[in-house]
């Protein structure tokens, strides 16, 4: 497979995509107890890379994805995207950078169910600000032809299975050419083989395509098939 | 920016069948809103016309002079026969009024309720004793037989011309009546005519097809007193309305003070029971007008239900890069067309019902009373909408994603 799918991966100025210094994340639980998720967190994902970010349930790795994903923001440090710290830019320009700079593949596959596959994959398209100088529908045909689904455009979520839909949420993400893939435990709900099938893809995408993916998972199956594997345990990376 | 409006409204419309009882229910608050908004001003501007229409068909250039005052600042006003401290006119006034130049017809009028009856056939009806200038006055022709004249008023001729409506009452039909006799109280009296009809009656306006029409002195037997309820007066045809009230009332000076009778025509008549009507009207619109914010509240109630059903909608919306006000507008959308549905549902029931009752009742929908509603329940939409809306934009991404 030798198709380019984002030719504009190979331009890239900087060496890194994201890169987190010192990112402490805070929950004030009551009024006197505060827990911290992330402790000091210092990380760099460069561009192309392929790592996992993985730790046991309650270790932070969700809350450390949120914030790579600009889901969330931390309580200190700065994240810096393209040399800009965009840690304390507001909602608006938070959520633009965030369809633009992200895509987002969850263990829930997170597709909405009255709406179609074909309009699932677009949704994203209907929030975009920039511009974008392709078709958003060719684009998806023909994301939809390289997954697989063809025939299933105007299928329900809930009418697909599991693998096919982890797969419309694979193309979901790729929908805004976004720099950065993030998969939350993609193979989590998941049969061993079908898993395994969305793990390839994951893997595919960065080797042939040079996607930056950065995969969330407690499996150390899964991590070690990565490049780069960073450890959070208690909310420090060891 | 097409496949934005389209896909908010997919899912609005899409949340809406999956809940069909639901959407119906809190539409219906709207819709029994907006329906009895339109059919209150429907029926308020068919009342209007209908009076417009009845006064037009009695007669023009007519003036009426009444003891007391009766019109003030162009609403009613005590007065009327009835009132203590009034003057009661008598024949002097009746030729002081027919001396002036301005004047065509006095007609003096008497009026009460009386029992009629044929045979074993006994119906309430109003007596209404005048002049034989009464029928020119009013504009009214025999249908059957002739109407009295001078000489019958003269000579307290035993005679009665009957209105349509209880001529057909008391005979079965119109033409039956002619020539026979009818019992008026326990006085015997011929019929010599049955009028056209003049349609209408209620709502104000005077039913001259039920009343039972008696020379002004054949009357006295029923009016010992010799009392002058009313003067109707009709005025030359080239002589303005208004100078001939004036001539009227300098006539009348002579004998009564300013605020002992009134000279009124059928404008100013016709914008009393136009303001008393309108003010009613407006009061019952408004009281209707809050079950359209009943209805609003309904709404609000069943969008903060929705924005709850489909939290993780909007987390995954704002993962996909949505701002908090694309997920406002959404939520905004859907609780106007929730409310336009209700509005338009009203609307449309209303052109039915109207449509119905016409006959029976006058009543018409006007374009700017549609629109009002429309836009009223596009409003209440976005009133009662921003709350739950707000809310769901407000909510965090990494709380909504997680929701469950």
């Amino acid at each position: 497979m030798t198709i380019r799918l984002l030719p504009q991966v190979l331009k890239r100025e900087t060496l890194y995509m994201i890169k987190l210094q010192h990112i402490w994340k805070e929950y004030q639980l009551d009024q006197e107890l505060i827990f911290t998720a992330l402790k000091d967190i210092s990380l760099t994902i460069k561009n192309g890379e392929l790592c996992s970010i993985i730790g046991p349930s309650g270790s932070g790795k969700s809350t450390l994805m949120h914030i790579i994903g600009l889901l969330d923001k931390p309580s200190k440090g700065t994240i810096l995207i393209d040399d800009k710290d965009i840690s304390r830019l507001d909602d608006d320009t938070i959520s633009t950078l965030r369809s633009e700079f992200v895509g987002f593949v969850f263990q829930q596959f997170n597709l909405i169910n009255k709406l179609t596959v074909l309009e699932n994959i677009l949704l994203p398209t209907i929030y975009a600000r920039k511009k974008m100088n392709y078709q958003p529908e060719e684009y998806a045909h023909y994301l939809i032809d390289r997954f697989g689904l063809k025939g299933k455009e105007k299928s329900y979520p809930n009418k697909i299975s599991g693998g096919q839909q982890q797969r419309v949420a694979i193309t979901r993400a790729l929908m805004m050419k976004p720099k950065l893939i993030l998969a939350d435990e993609p193979t989590g709900n998941l049969d061993t083989k079908t898993g395994q099938e969305i793990l390839a893809l994951l893997l595919e995408l960065n080797k042939n395509e040079k996607m930056t993916v950065v995969i969330v998972t407690h499996d150390k199956s899964v991590a070690e098939k990565t490049n780069r594997r960073i450890t959070i345990i208690d909310g420090n990376i060891i | 920016m097409k496949n934005y409006f389209v896909f908010i409204l997919k899912s609005a419309f899409f949340d809406f069948s999956r809940n069909k009882g639901r959407t119906f229910l809190t539409s219906l608050g709207i819709l029994i809103g907006v329906l009895s908004v339109i059919l209150l001003i429907a029926f308020g501007l068919g009342l209007k016309k209908y009076i417009n229409d009845q006064f037009e068909s009695l007669g023009s250039n007519l003036l009426r002079v009444l003891p007391g005052q009766i019109l003030k600042n162009g609403s009613f006003r005590g007065g009327g026969s009835n009132a203590l401290n009034n003057i009661r006119f008598d024949d002097k006034d009746i030729v002081t009024l027919q001396r002036l130049k301005v004047v065509e017809l006095v007609v003096p009028v008497f009026t009460r309720t009386v029992n009629a009856s044929v045979a074993k056939q006994t119906e309430s009806g109003d007596l209404y004793a005048a002049n034989e200038g009464v029928f020119v006055a009013l504009n009214a022709k025999a249908q059957y037989g002739t109407v009295f004249t001078k000489s019958d008023v003269e000579k307290r001729s035993k005679v009665v011309v009957l209105g349509p409506k209880i001529a057909k009452k008391l005979f079965g039909t119109e033409d039956l009546a002619i020539g026979n006799n009818i019992k008026v109280e326990d006085q015997t009296f011929k019929v010599i005519g049955v009028l056209e009809s003049k349609g209408g009656g209620g709502f104000g306006g005077p039913d001259l097809d039920s009343f039972i029409y008696m020379p002004f002195k054949t009357a006295y037997v029923f009016n010992t007193d010799k009392k002058i309820f009313a003067i109707i007066v009709k005025a030359k045809t080239d002589i303005l309305l208004e100078d001939a009230k004036t001539e009227i009332k300098t006539a009348l000076l002579k004998r009564y003070k300013e605020e002992d009778f009134s000279v009124i025509d059928q404008a100013e008549l016709l914008g009393a029971i136009s303001s008393i009507f309108g003010i009613m009207n407006a009061v019952l619109v408004a009281i209707a007008a809050i079950s359209l914010i009943v209805g609003g509240i309904g709404i609000m109630n069943i969008m903060f239900v929705t924005v709850t059903e489909r939290i993780k909608e909007i987390g995954i919306r704002r993962a996909l890069g949505a701002r908090k006000k694309d997920i406002l507008y959404q939520f905004l959308i859907e609780s106007v067309i929730l409310s336009l549905l209700g509005g338009l549902l009203g609307v449309l029931l209303a052109f039915i019902i109207v449509t119905l009752i016409q006959k029976l009742f006058p009543a018409y929908i006007d374009v700017g009373s549609v629109a009002l509603a429309l836009g009223v329940s596009s409003l209440i939409g976005i009133i009662f909408g921003v709350f739950p809306a707000k809310k769901a934009a407000d909510l965090s991404p990494i709380d909504a994603i997680r929701y469950e």
